[in-house]
Order: C-alpha cells, then structure tokens, then sequence
C-alpha cells in the first residue's frame, strides 16, 4: 500500500495536469484509500464552489462600457496632422532623403543652366559683333554693315526682343540663322 | 465586443473584487486589443490573449497603486487585506447576492494576493490548464503549480475559519 497523496497532487490531478503514469498512480491509489479519496473530494468541492459561485455572481456587460471604449478607440484614431507626421517617421524619411541626396547629385550639374535665369542678350550684340568680324575680314566675299546686317535679319527673325527670349540657343545657331536669312 | 465582453469584465471583477475597478480594466484591455490588433497570432485562442492582456493590466495597476500608497503587497503565501480595494458605493443589490452566495468563498477570494486569485480564476473558474495559466500569467508552469497549491490552501483555510461556529 502505498503512501497517502499529499494536496499538491490531488490538485494536479484534479486539474488534469498529471503526467500519464502519475495520473495513473493516483486514480488506482484513490480506488481504495477512503482518507484520500476524502481529501479528493473537498478539493473537488472547492473548485465546484467557486465555479458556482461565480455562476451566481456572473455580471451582465455593461453596455457603457463597450460604448466607452468605441468613444476612446475613435478619439486615438490619428488625426491628419499625425498622419502626416507619420511619414517623418526613420522608416520612411531615411530611404526618401537617401533618393533624394542622391537626385540632387546627379541633377546639380544640370541646375547650373537651369536654376540660373537666362540673361537677357540683345540679339543686336551678336549681329554687330558678326558684321564687325566679317567688316574686318579681308578675305571676306562680302562685308555688310552692322546696320544692312540688322535691317535684313529684322525681317525674318523678328524683332529682337523675341531673340533674346530665345537666348539660351546658343551663339553659333544664331549667328547661322541670321547668315541663312541673307 | 459583446461576446468577449461579458467573459472578459467578469474575469476582470473576479481579480478586481468590485466593478468599478473591473470597468475600468476591461475598458482598458480592449483599448490595447484594438491597438494592438496586428500584433494577434491567429489560430491561438483570442480570449486567453485577452484575459493576458487583462492579467497585465491588473498588475501593473497594482503595482501602480502600491506606488503611490506605499500599500504593502502582501506575499505569495501572506493573505492580502482586500478591504481596501472595494469602493465605498456597493448597491443593496450586490450586497444581498455578495451575502446569500459569496459568502464565506468570495470573501475569502478577496483575501488572496493577486497572483493567487488570478492563478485560481484561471485555473477553477475559468479551467485552463497550467500551460495555458503560465503563458497568461507570463510565468513559468512549476511557478503557476506553486501558486495554485498555496492559494488553494490558503482558501480552504479560510473557508473552513468562516464557516466554523463562533
């Protein structure tokens, strides 16, 4: 015969939580031990007790409370503002000023010409500084004046102002298109 | 909300002892299961994450409180005064229910420490098994098991003193 089950077991095996061959152990022991089987049972009671009881007491939920909390989730949900912030957030800032470093990089070169405004080149500048070389070339076939130079491109071209708006062709285009219009 | 609901301000009165405490428990616990929505493995049973969180919550509450009462904890083995704890306004109601069934076991359960009485709701009310309790309770099995077998002692010491003719 073996010796009486102390507590602690008798509540892992009320519970279940015996391994297999204990588990086994116990229910033969509890066959035949009257004092343990006694013990067994007033635990078994407690639990069946406080189950009861609780039964008993069961609360209903109350309705302000689920209430409560919709009114708390809907007041936590982010504002606009926060959501904007959100994308201040490491996760999404890094990787963004990471492209964006690297675009500037690479377009800087380009910002020379774009970023600075185009300057305002009178197209006479070119035409008379034209007319001056080829005045001065003796092997030119023709050497017009400033003025013939001018009043023949006018035509064609339009009038100066609209030249300069286009001055970012380059010098030698220009010079070309007003020989073309001779 | 409603089906978890009721479960989940029970189980937090049964820790708590009074509803005011329990409301405000299951309210916050649900707040932190919204939140925290992503975060649940599904597949796994959605109440005993909730009763998890709600365990937490009691203690840190606790924990809380007996920081800023200097209100002795007591220990694992040392019954706790829950006198305390329990709001001045409890309705004729729930005084006659407390009287006609509650007694002498419900006081009793207001006697245990935290740890006891959230190890014994889980364990006999609530009859999850001890893993289940340890990953609720965030300790380990032999920690629940020791818990259980104290509090259970401790209950049935209690119990029998209440009932006992004076």
């Amino acid at each position: 015969m073996m010796e009486h089950l102390n507590n602690d077991f008798l509540i892992d095996y009320l519970h279940g939580q015996l391994p297999p061959e204990d588990d086994a152990l116990a229910h033969a022991h509890l066959e035949s031990c009257a004092s343990c089987r006694g013990e067994y049972e007033a635990e078994a009671a407690l639990g069946e007790a406080l189950r009861s009881t609780a039964r008993a007491e069961e609360l209903e939920f109350p309705s302000m409370i689920a209430a409560e909390i919709w009114q708390q989730v809907r007041d936590a949900r982010p504002s606009l503002a926060s959501q904007l912030a959100s994308l201040f957030r490491p996760a999404i800032a890094v990787p963004v000023a990471a492209v964006a470093v690297v675009a500037l990089y690479f377009a800087a070169p380009l910002a020379q010409y774009a970023g600075t405004p185009a300057k305002h080149v009178s197209a006479n500048y070119y035409l008379e500084e034209h007319a001056a070389q080829q005045a001065q070339n003796p092997l030119g076939e023709r050497s017009p004046t400033a003025a013939q130079l001018i009043e023949s491109s006018a035509a064609d071209i339009g009038n100066a102002a609209d030249l300069a708006a286009a001055a970012d062709a380059p010098p030698l285009a220009m010079m070309a298109a007003a020989d073309a219009s001779r | 909300m409603q089906q978890y609901g009721k479960a989940t301000y029970n189980f937090a009165y049964r820790l708590t002892g009074n509803e005011a405490d329990a409301r405000d428990l299951t309210q916050d616990a649900f707040i932190r299961v919204y939140r925290a929505w992503r975060s649940f493995q599904p597949g796994t049973s959605f109440l005993s994450w909730i009763y998890r969180i709600v365990t937490n919550l009691h203690r840190d509450e606790l924990r809380r409180r007996k920081g800023r009462f200097q209100e002795e904890l007591p220990e694992d083995n040392a019954p706790a005064n829950f006198g305390g704890q329990r709001p001045l306004a409890v309705t004729p109601i729930e005084d006659y229910v407390e009287r006609q069934l509650g007694e002498p076991l419900s006081k009793a359960l207001g006697q245990l420490s935290a740890e006891q009485r959230q190890v014994v709701v889980l364990a006999d009310i609530e009859e999850y098994s001890y893993q289940e309790i340890a990953e609720i309770m965030g300790c380990s099995i032999g920690t629940v098991r020791s818990r259980l077998h104290r509090a259970r002692a401790l209950l049935r010491r209690l119990v029998e003193r209440a009932q006992r003719p004076t």
